[in-house]
């Protein structure tokens, strides 16, 4: 049986036979750093970091986030008439209304006076 | 020739020279007397407290009202004039609207992702060991918040005008109609 397997004698092996596996290691280990990096740069880059509420600064609000979508689509598709555009005014002004209601990022919190540091002199 | 040539070298050494002026006093950073770097170490913790809470609650308030800004142009907007144009009826003033709502909701994604970038780096600061960059900082975090709340108004502004050109192309559409 021993005798159907062609076997290699040790000295005959060149550098890369000998050391096919680790080779296999490094490259795949290599690969996988390769990618993580260009996730980890598509992440920071494309703005999917700011949106993240997993990360250990913005988890405390992570319970927070409105996961009900009441918004009801409206159909592309079907005729034009009063009532059709009727329909899509009420869903319309609804949703506006929803989304008018809050004055995102109003005020200044940032302000020195806010946070208890006086203000500076520009040179 | 020559004088033609070395006034032309004047002038575009004196461009650099002007635009290199002019950025170093734009960069120019704010300095800060010794009571309000006295200042700003003393509340260094509660600084930092508060600039934490306002990163968790500005975090979750983009991601909320982010969802109704992308539902008001994907399930509403482009639906109808999708639908107006299915019909073969002129779409051509709620979807310049609709565009125009697009490009202020990319401004308002772009803007928000530069203020969390400047309020992160604020929060990284030793407010003990580098007051001014701090400080600094904090400007500039002000700065950006300031623009996404324009960027918040002006998508406001085109909730409204989007509703307007629905409301004006319904009147055409009775005109026709009648």
């Amino acid at each position: 049986m021993a005798e159907l397997i062609d076997l290699q004698p040790d000295e005959d092996m060149t550098f890369w036979d000998k050391h096919r596996l680790s080779l296999l290691l490094i490259l795949t280990v290599l690969i996988a750093l390769i990618l993580t990096v260009v996730s980890m740069i598509a992440y920071n880059v494309s703005g999917t970091a700011q949106l993240d509420l997993s990360r250990p600064s913005v988890s405390s609000v992570s319970n927070k986030v409105d996961k009900t979508d009441n918004i009801t689509e409206y159909s592309s598709f079907g005729s034009i008439s009063k009532d059709s555009i009727d329909e899509f005014t009420k869903l319309y002004d609804a949703q506006a209304t929803k989304a008018k209601a809050v004055d995102a990022f109003n005020g200044d919190p940032l302000n020195p006076e806010v946070l208890e540091f006086s203000t500076a002199t520009s040179e | 020739m020559m004088r033609v040539l070395s006034t032309i070298a004047t002038v575009a050494a004196l461009t650099v020279l002007f635009g290199f002026t002019a950025q170093t006093a734009h960069a120019q950073s704010t300095s800060l007397t010794t009571e309000q770097i006295d200042n700003i170490r003393s509340n260094c913790t509660s600084i930092k407290s508060t600039l934490n809470q306002l990163h968790a609650s500005d975090a979750l308030l983009r991601v909320n009202r982010g969802q109704v800004y992308e539902s008001m142009a994907s399930k509403l907007m482009d639906s109808f004039n999708s639908r107006l144009g299915n019909n073969r009826l002129d779409a051509k003033a709620t979807s310049a609207v609709t565009s125009s709502y697009r490009t202020a909701l990319d401004s308002f994604r772009n803007d928000y992702k530069a203020y969390e970038e400047k309020l992160s780096s604020a929060i990284r600061i030793n407010c003990l060991n580098e007051p001014e960059s701090f400080y600094n900082t904090i400007e500039q975090a002000r700065e950006n918040r300031a623009k996404v709340h324009d960027d918040v108004m002006k998508l406001h502004r085109y909730i409204d005008d989007y509703r307007s050109a629905v409301s004006d192309f319904l009147l055409n559409y009775e005109r026709i109609s009648e």
